[in-house]
C-alpha cells in the first residue's frame, strides 16, 4: 500500500520553498570535509581499487589523453558521477598510491546535471588546488603492507648444503598473502607470459588449488620452477608496491602446485587433441624448448627433444643451483610435458649424434632452443690459466654432480644473477670441504647498481661471501711456479666526459690484489651455435652473433624457428613466453600449408 | 574508574571488562542486568548523561553488540555498557523511560538494524527512511552496492573499462590466458 501512495505524498512538497539555495553567507567547510574529488593523476596508476570498492557504482575507470598503458599503470583514470556518490571517501581510503583525495569543496551549481560527471585531476576544477579537504590519515590504511613473511633456512644452516633455501607457504599463511591482492591485474601486462594473476591468486583465496593448477598450465608449464626462480617482473608492476611490498606473485604461484599431486596434475592436463601426423624437432630441452614442445605436443603434433646433456632442463638444472631450485621439482615440471608424449632424446647431441639435415628431411618445423652454454672470457692477461674458470662451466659440473678440487680461496668476476649463483655454490662446497668461506665477488658497479636481483645480493652477504664494488679486473696473478695466486683489479671511478656523457675510468692508483687460488669468469654467455654446420650458417641470416629472427622466432629459413634465451637473452619466464609464441606460429603456419608442401620426406 | 569498578563488581555479574583508556572502560553485561546497572550509573555514580546508543552487526557470531556509552560529567569519564543480542531474535529493553533521548536512538537502531525496542515511542515510524522496503540497510547482509545498482539508474553515457583488458588491447598482448 505505501509502495502505492508514496509516489503522491511527495506531491505534498510542490509549493514548499526549495531548499536548495546558492549560500548567501558563503560558508567555508571544514578543513577536513569531504567535498569534491581530486586526484593526482600523475600518481595514480590506474587500479581501478576505487571502482570496485564503492558501494554506489559511482566510478568509472576511462582511457585519458596523454596516459598510455604502460608497465604498472594502465593508463586509465577514475571518472566520478557525483548523481551516485554519497560522499563516503572509502575510494580515497582504499587508494593504493595515495593519489585520491577530496577538497573541501561542497558548492557547486549547475543546470546541466552531466556536468557532475568528470575525471578529477583531468577535467579542470577550481579546488584542484585546494589544500584542505579529506585525506588518508597517515598509518591508516585500508590493505595490508607488508608481506606475509616466508620461512627460510638461517645462513649459516643454508650455506653447510645444497638443501632449498625457501620453505613456502603453507594453506593458512598463503591465504593471508592472498587477500592482500586487489585484483586490479596491472601485473597480466608486466608478465612476459601474461599469467592470470589475480584470477590464481584467487584460487588460492578459495582454496581451489586444482583451478589454480589449471589456470597456471593455461599459460606456463614451468609453474614449479618459475614458482621458485622467476625474476617476478609481475611484482614490480604490483599496484601495492607503492605504499607497501607487493603481492608475493611468485611464492603464491610455488604453493599452488605444492599443494596438488603430480598425478592430479596430469590429470588436469589431460590427453592431447587427436594426432595430426605433423612431426616437430626441437633442439635443447630447456625451459623455452619444452614449452614449445608442451603447446605443440597438446595441439597433437608428435614432438621430439633432442638434448645434447644427460638429462634434460637446460639451464634449470645445469645452470641454476639447487639451493634455489630442487632438481625433484624441475622433474616434476619435465614430467607433465613429457606425460602428453613428448619424446626427449637426453645424450644426443646436434651435430654430432644427429645432424640438422636430418632434423629437416624427417620433420615439419625445426626449433633451435639451445640457450646461451658457452661462458665469455674478459681474455685478460693470464685468463688460460687452468684454475681461471668460467661460471656455466661450473655450475654445470655441480649440476652434473661432477667433483672437482674446490679452491680455499676463489674469486668470481661479475655482477649478475650467475655470479652471484656461482659464488653462493663454492661458498657451500667450501664449507663442506674446508669448513669456511672465502669467496669473493668482484664487481663493476657501486653498491645499489649491481645487476643481481637485491635479494640475491644479500644472501649471499648472510652467507659469508664478500661482494668487492667498484673493481675492475686488470690481470690474474700468478707466481713464478705457474700458481695462480689471485686477481688485480683496479678502483672504477665514475666520471663525465667532455660531452657530458657518463663514462668510468680505472684508477692505477688504487689496486688491490683479491687471493684466490681460482677465478671465476662469470662475465657473460654465447650460444654453442656449432651445431649448424658450416653451410646452414651461411644460409641464414645473422643479426651479429645471434640468429636473425621476426617476431614468432622464424628464422630467415621457413623451416627453422628459434627460440629462448640464444634469441633474447638469459631468463626462464621470456623462455616460457617465447616457446609459447613460437609454438603458436608454428600452428599457424602448419594451418596455412598442407603436410605435403612442408616436410622434405613427405614430398617424395 | 578501577574503584568503580570493583564497586559495580560486588553489585552486578558483570561480564568482560575493557579498560580502554583511564577515563574510558567497556562492560559487557547480560540482558537482565543493563537496566539496573544504567540506572544505579545514573543515579548513584554520577554518570548522568547518555552520550549514544549504537550497534555493530557481528554476522559471523549471529550476534548484535548493543552499546550504551555514559558519562560522568563531573569527574569527566565514560562506561560503555554492552549488551549481545541474538542476529535472529533481535529484540531488547528499551530505556527511555531513564533518557527520552534513548527513544531516538532507539527508533534509529529499529530502522537501520531491524532492533525491536517494545514499548519505545514511535519506534514503528519512519525514522529517515521513506518508504523502505528491503532489509535494514546497516546489516551486513545488506548489499549496498546491488541496492544502488537495482534501485538507482545510472545516467546515459556511463561505462567502465576494465585495467587488465585495456592494456591487453592496448599493449598488442597475444597469447596468456583467454
Amino acid at each position: 500500500m505505501r509502495d502505492v501512495l508514496s509516489p503522491f505524498l511527495a506531491w505534498k512538497n510542490l509549493f514548499r520553498e526549495p531548499v536548495s539555495i546558492a549560500d548567501p553567507l558563503n560558508r567555508e567547510a571544514a578543513p577536513r570535509y569531504r567535498g569534491f574529488h581530486k586526484n593526482d593523476v600523475s600518481k595514480c596508476i590506474g587500479c581501478g581499487t576505487c571502482e570496485t570498492i564503492c558501494q554506489n557504482g559511482a566510478i568509472d575507470m576511462v582511457p585519458v589523453a596523454g596516459f598510455e598503458p604502460k608497465d604498472g599503470d594502465s593508463g586509465l583514470r577514475p571518472r566520478i558521477d557525483y548523481g551516485r556518490c554519497c560522499w563516503c571517501a572509502l575510494c580515497v581510503d582504499v587508494c593504493t598510491t595515495g593519489s585520491l583525495t577530496m577538497s573541501n569543496a561542497y558548492k557547486w551549481i549547475d543546470a546541466d546535471p552531466d556536468a557532475f560527471r568528470f575525471v578529477p585531476g583531468v577535467d579542470a576544477k577550481s579546488w584542484d588546488e585546494a589544500e584542505d579537504g579529506y585525506r588518508r590519515a597517515d598509518g591508516h590504511h585500508l590493505t595490508i603492507r607488508e608481506r606475509v613473511p616466508m620461512q627460510e633456512l638461517a645462513p649459516e644452516v643454508r650455506v653447510g648444503g645444497f638443501d632449498e633455501i625457501v620453505a613456502g607457504y603453507d594453506v593458512a599463511l598463503a591465504k593471508l598473502e592472498a587477500d592482500r591482492c586487489v585484483s586490479c591485474g596491472l601485473c597480466i601486462a608486466a608478465c612476459p607470459t601474461h599469467m592470470s594473476i589475480p584470477q590464481y591468486i584467487e584460487a588460492v583465496r578459495d582454496g581451489d588449488y586444482r583451478r589454480g593448477v589449471r589456470l597456471l598450465y593455461e599459460t606456463n608449464p614451468f609453474s614449479n620452477t618459475c614458482g621458485r626462480v622467476c625474476t617476478h617482473v609481475c611484482e614490480t608492476a604490483c599496484a601495492l608496491r607503492n605504499e607497501g611490498d607487493p603481492i608475493a606473485i611468485r611464492w603464491l604461484k610455488r604453493h599452488i602446485m605444492d599443494q596438488v599431486s603430480q598425478d592430479e596434475v596430469r590429470e588436469i592436463i589431460g590427453a592431447p587433441a587427436p594426432a595430426t601426423g605433423r612431426k616437430i624437432a626441437i633442439v635443447g630441452a630447456g625451459p623455452a624448448g619444452l614449452t614449445a614442445a608442451f603447446d605443440l605436443a597438446k595441439a597433437g603434433h608428435a614432438v621430439t627433444v633432442f638434448e645434447a646433456a644427460e638429462k634434460p632442463g637446460g639451464m634449470l638444472r645445469y645452470g641454476i643451483p639447487e639451493y634455489r631450485l630442487p632438481y625433484d621439482m624441475l622433474d616434476r615440471d619435465i614430467d607433465a610435458i613429457t606425460s602428453l608424449g613428448v619424446e626427449i632424446r637426453s645424450d644426443c647431441r646436434v651435430g654430432r649424434d644427429v645432424a640438422m639435415a636430418e632434423l629437416h628431411e624427417g620433420h615439419d618445423a625445426v626449433v633451435l632452443a639451445i640457450g646461451l652454454h658457452v661462458g665469455r672470457s674478459l681474455r685478460m692477461p693470464g685468463s688460460e690459466h687452468p684454475q681461471v674458470r668460467k661460471a656455466v662451466d661450473l655450475l654445470r659440473s655441480i649440476g652434473e654432480g661432477m667433483s672437482f678440487d674446490v679452491p680455499r680461496t676463489a674469486v668470481v668476476i661479475g655482477g649478475g644473477n650467475v655470479a652471484m649463483d656461482i659464488a653462493r655454490s663454492l661458498a657451500r662446497l667450501q664449507k663442506l670441504t674446508h669448513g669456511e668461506v672465502k669467496v669473493t665477488v668482484t664487481t663493476r658497479k657501486e653498491p645499489g647498481h649491481i645487476v643481481a636481483d637485491p635479494e640475491e645480493v644479500r644472501e649471499c652477504g648472510e652467507e659469508g661471501v664478500v661482494i668487492a664494488y667498484a673493481r675492475g679486473p686488470q690481470r690474474l696473478v700468478i707466481e713464478e711456479d705457474g700458481r695462480l695466486t689471485g686477481l688485480l683489479t683496479w678502483r672504477i671511478v665514475p666520471k663525465i666526459d667532455d660531452k657530458g656523457r657518463s663514462a668510468t675510468i680505472c684508477d692505477e692508483g688504487d689496486a688491490v690484489v683479491h687471493p684466490a687460488d681460482m677465478v671465476v669468469e662469470a662475465t657473460g654467455q654465447a650460444a654453442d651455435v656449432g651445431l649448424l654446420g658450416e653451410a646452414l650458417t651461411e644460409e641464414l641470416a645473422w643479426n651479429r652473433d645471434r640468429l636473425a629472427v621476426d617476431a614468432d622466432g622464424r628464422t630467415s629459413l621457413p623451416w627453422l624457428w628459434a627460440v629462448g634465451d640464444c634469441i633474447n637473452g638469459p631468463d626462464v619466464v621470456h623462455a616460457v613466453a617465447d616457446g609459447h609464441r613460437t609454438a603458436a606460429a608454428i600452428e599457424r603456419a602448419f594451418a596455412e600449408t598442407s603436410i605435403e608442401r612442408t616436410r622434405p620426406d613427405a614430398r617424395r | 574508574m578501577r574503584t568503580l569498578l570493583a564497586r559495580l563488581k560486588e553489585r552486578f555479574a558483570l561480564g568482560p571488562i575493557t579498560e580502554q583508556r583511564p577515563d574510558l572502560a567497556f562492560v559487557t553485561v547480560e540482558r537482565e542486568t543493563l537496566r539496573p546497572l544504567l540506572r544505579h550509573l545514573r543515579d548513584a555514580e554520577g554518570f548522568t548523561h547518555l552520550v549514544l546508543l549504537t550497534a555493530v552487526d557481528w554476522i559471523e557470531e549471529g550476534l548484535f553488540q548493543l552499546t550504551w556509552l555514559v558519562h560522568d560529567r563531573r569527574r569527566a569519564r565514560d562506561i560503555g555498557l554492552r549488551v549481545m543480542v541474538a542476529r535472529d531474535a533481535p529484540v531488547m529493553d528499551a530505556v527511555h523511560d531513564l533518557w527520552p533521548t534513548a527513544a531516538t536512538y532507539q527508533r534509529e537502531l529499529k530502522e537501520m538494524f531491524g532492533i525491536d525496542f517494545p514499548g519505545s515511542p514511535r519506534i514503528d515510524e519512519e525514522f529517515i527512511l521513506e518508504g523502505w522496503v528491503d532489509i535494514p540497510p546497516y546489516r551486513r547482509d545488506f548489499d549496498t552496492l546491488k541496492f544502488s545498482e537495482e534501485t538507482f539508474e545510472h545516467r546515459a553515457g556511463r561505462g567502465t573499462t576494465d585495467p587488465a583488458t585495456h592494456m591487453r588491447e592496448h599493449l598488442g598482448i597475444q597469447g596468456g590466458s583467454k
